[in-house]
């Protein structure tokens, strides 16, 4: 039996009481680090989470279902039939995608034009199902004049304030759309003007219509069919799971359909949260770097002092490794108590103080949009338990990075020469 | 200092096992073969022991004395492993050390050899009886066992109750019976004393001298101690004296 663990424990808890000032200031160091990180996560995730669910209530949902060519020409040719749909509806009710389903949306869109007496402008035109919309969509919310479809409207359209504003439309007004019919033909349709909506995002309030799914079909002669069936989930992290069990049931049909996540529908929000990402990562390692530079500095500086006494544990006949692993102990036992004790701060500040979110708004001048999403001021940091398993990698991360090198020079010391060594 | 490498030229030519057995005479607790040390640091070179050849039987009460540098440290930290010889050998209770593996030069400090410094250099977080029994700890000693032989010798060296002091609560003559206490529980074949006493005013140093010759007598351990106190150097029936890092004089006296 040589040194124990428990001999090794004893030493370092004491060495480092005994140093209890260097030992109180690197541990706090490493306190705030902690907090800050889980802190900051939380944010991050939050403030994705959030980002995530406004862009894809604004677009095509957590997961959209589509005929596999869409993706690259988005055209009525590249539909979903009615048998279609009821392959995918079969794979709606799938156990896996029911319980994480909160709205679906089957939507029929098509390029197309607004023209009223003063001007003609080129526009995305939406048929949508208002019931399912008002569950699903942000658009609804974002109401400005008028009001929002309704499931008895026929020949009613919902339309961008921008566009409504350029085209000199207001509530009651009429005008007429143009677009290809599955047969390639241009075909009018006339519209009122029901309600208008602004969010913020000049692609949307300049160009963009709502009119009932069933004017749709009928105005462009595909009964039945749509372009895309949205779907909006849970959250963004049920897009995974759902996106297994629906490419299986998918997997069973004719192929004429696929599921695309929203990173592949909305390549622009994809590449958006990913530079916020990094952002993140960078600020992450800061307080990384941070939080081991101050532990590394503690540990060693207790090296140095102390290279006498780990001469006189030479002279007593520990090995050199039994004297690396003394200070290795050291160096983790404070990494790991304050770690813990910077996490657990971390989530209690979170969770006492910002439960409700943190209200950026006075930081923002006016609305923020990126990546065709306005940025909500309010950021409700959300809470996940990978969170805990990150935040416990980063702290033996940090514990053994920095115990490493001071436990090395231990090692080292030359026994004659330390005996020398004055305090 | 950097030990140097290169060695001052000669070579040993004696065999280990030679010396295992003089007839009639007692075991040599440490025996050395023309030991060298020199030490090179820029292009400045020390011979600090120069072919120092000389045995040490069990349970001598031996000095080593000589003026500052003369080599008398240097020699201690060979006999007890924590320095390499530059050149010869080194044999303690029977072994040769000066080329062995550091795993095992620990093993034979902890289980053959107890060290006094100067210093005291207890550990200043441990108790005084922790530091007494840490290599007893080391070793696997069970803890009723340890706890029972460190009590007692504290008793015996006129230190009982001083056992859950740390060192900083503890006097110098206290910290310097502690670190004896730590250098003779395992029964070691030797210990090593540099310079125990000179850190303690006289009476305190006397007390410590008679307390170490009694060890010697009663447990028969084996005393070497590098130092140039007179009191220590009148209580030893051996004084080898040291100039240069060469013996020039080995007198005994019983």
């Amino acid at each position: 039996m040589r040194s124990s663990l428990g001999l090794r424990m004893r030493l370092a808890v004491r060495n480092l009481v005994r140093q209890r000032r260097r030992t109180l200031l690197s541990g706090a160091a490493m306190v705030v680090g902690m907090a800050l990180l889980v802190f900051s996560r939380a944010l991050a995730e939050g403030g994705h989470e959030d980002w995530i669910d406004a862009g894809v209530r604004l677009g095509s949902g957590h997961v959209s279902v589509q005929a596999p060519e869409y993706r690259r020409q988005r055209t009525i040719e590249h539909r979903l039939s009615s048998a279609d749909r009821q392959v995918v509806e079969a794979a709606l009710a799938e156990p896996g995608v029911a319980r994480r389903l909160v709205a679906e949306a089957p939507r029929l869109t098509v390029q197309g034009l607004a023209s009223s007496a003063s001007s003609a402008l080129p526009v995305g035109v939406t048929g949508v199902n208002p019931t399912a919309e008002q569950g699903f969509s942000l658009l609804p919310e974002r109401l400005e004049a008028g009001r929002y479809l309704e499931p008895e409207d026929r020949l009613h359209a919902y339309v961008g304030a921008r566009l409504a504003e350029r085209l000199d439309l207001e509530p009651g007004d009429r005008f007429v759309l143009t677009a290809q019919d599955a047969s390639g033909e241009i075909v009018g349709q006339m519209a009122r003007v029901v309600g208008t909506f602004r969010t913020g995002i000049p692609e949307a309030d300049e160009a963009l219509v709502q009119i009932p799914l069933r004017t749709a079909q009928e105005w462009l002669g595909v009964p039945g069919a749509v372009t895309s069936i949205d779907l909006l989930l849970e959250s963004s992290r049920a897009v995974r799971p759902v996106l297994a069990s629906l490419e299986t049931a998918l997997g069973e049909g004719s192929g004429s359909v696929v599921a695309l996540d929203w990173r592949e529908a909305q390549p622009e929000l994809d590449a958006a949260v990913r530079m916020d990402d990094w952002a993140d990562y960078v600020f992450h390692a800061i307080l990384f770097g941070i939080a081991a530079l101050a532990i590394i500095n503690t540990i060693l500086m207790s090296v140095m002092q102390r290279t006498r006494e780990f001469g006189v544990l030479r002279a007593l006949g520990l090995r050199r490794a039994e004297v690396g692993r003394l200070v290795f102990a050291e160096g983790m036992l404070l990494t790991i108590v304050s770690g813990l004790a910077g996490m657990i701060l971390g989530l209690a500040v979170v969770w006492l103080f910002f439960r409700d979110g943190l209200d950026f708004s006075s930081l923002m001048n006016e609305e923020m949009t990126a990546a065709g999403v306005v940025i909500d001021p309010v950021i409700v940091p959300r809470f996940h338990p990978t969170q805990i398993a990150q935040s416990l990698f980063f702290i033996l991360s940090i514990g053994i990075l920095a115990s490493i090198y001071p436990a090395w020079r231990a090692t080292r010391i030359d026994v004659a020469e330390a005996m020398k060594f004055s305090e | 200092m950097n030990e140097s490498t290169a060695g001052p030229g000669r070579s040993s030519s004696q065999s280990a096992t030679a010396d295992e057995v003089r007839d009639g005479e007692r075991p040599a607790a440490v025996r050395t073969e023309d030991l060298w040390k020199v030490f090179e640091h820029d292009d400045i070179r020390v011979e600090a022991v120069r072919g120092v050849t000389f045995r040490i039987d069990s349970g001598e009460f031996v000095v080593l004395a000589g003026p500052s540098g003369s080599g008398k440290t240097t020699l201690l930290n060979l006999i007890g492993g924590l320095t390499r010889p530059t050149d010869g050998q080194v044999w303690v209770d029977g072994r040769e050390i000066g080329s062995l593996p550091d795993r095992d030069l620990a093993e034979i400090r902890l289980e053959r050899v107890g060290f006094v410094f100067q210093a005291y250099n207890l550990l200043p977080v441990l108790t005084a009886l922790e530091n007494a029994e840490f290599t007893l700890l080391l070793r696997g000693v069970p803890a009723a066992e340890r706890r029972s032989r460190v009590e007692k010798l504290f008793e015996r060296i006129g230190i009982a109750g001083l056992e859950d002091r740390l060192p900083g609560k503890l006097s110098g003559g206290q910290q310097q019976r502690v670190a004896v206490a730590r250098a003779v529980v395992g029964r070691p074949a030797l210990v090593l004393a540099d310079e125990p006493t000179a850190n303690l005013d006289t009476a305190t140093s006397a007390s410590l001298i008679d307390l170490m010759a009694e060890l010697n007598r009663e447990l028969g351990t084996t005393f070497v101690f590098a130092t140039h106190d007179p009191l220590l150097m009148e209580r030893a029936r051996r004084n080898v004296r040291l100039v240069d890092g060469s013996i020039v004089a080995d007198e005994r006296r019983d």
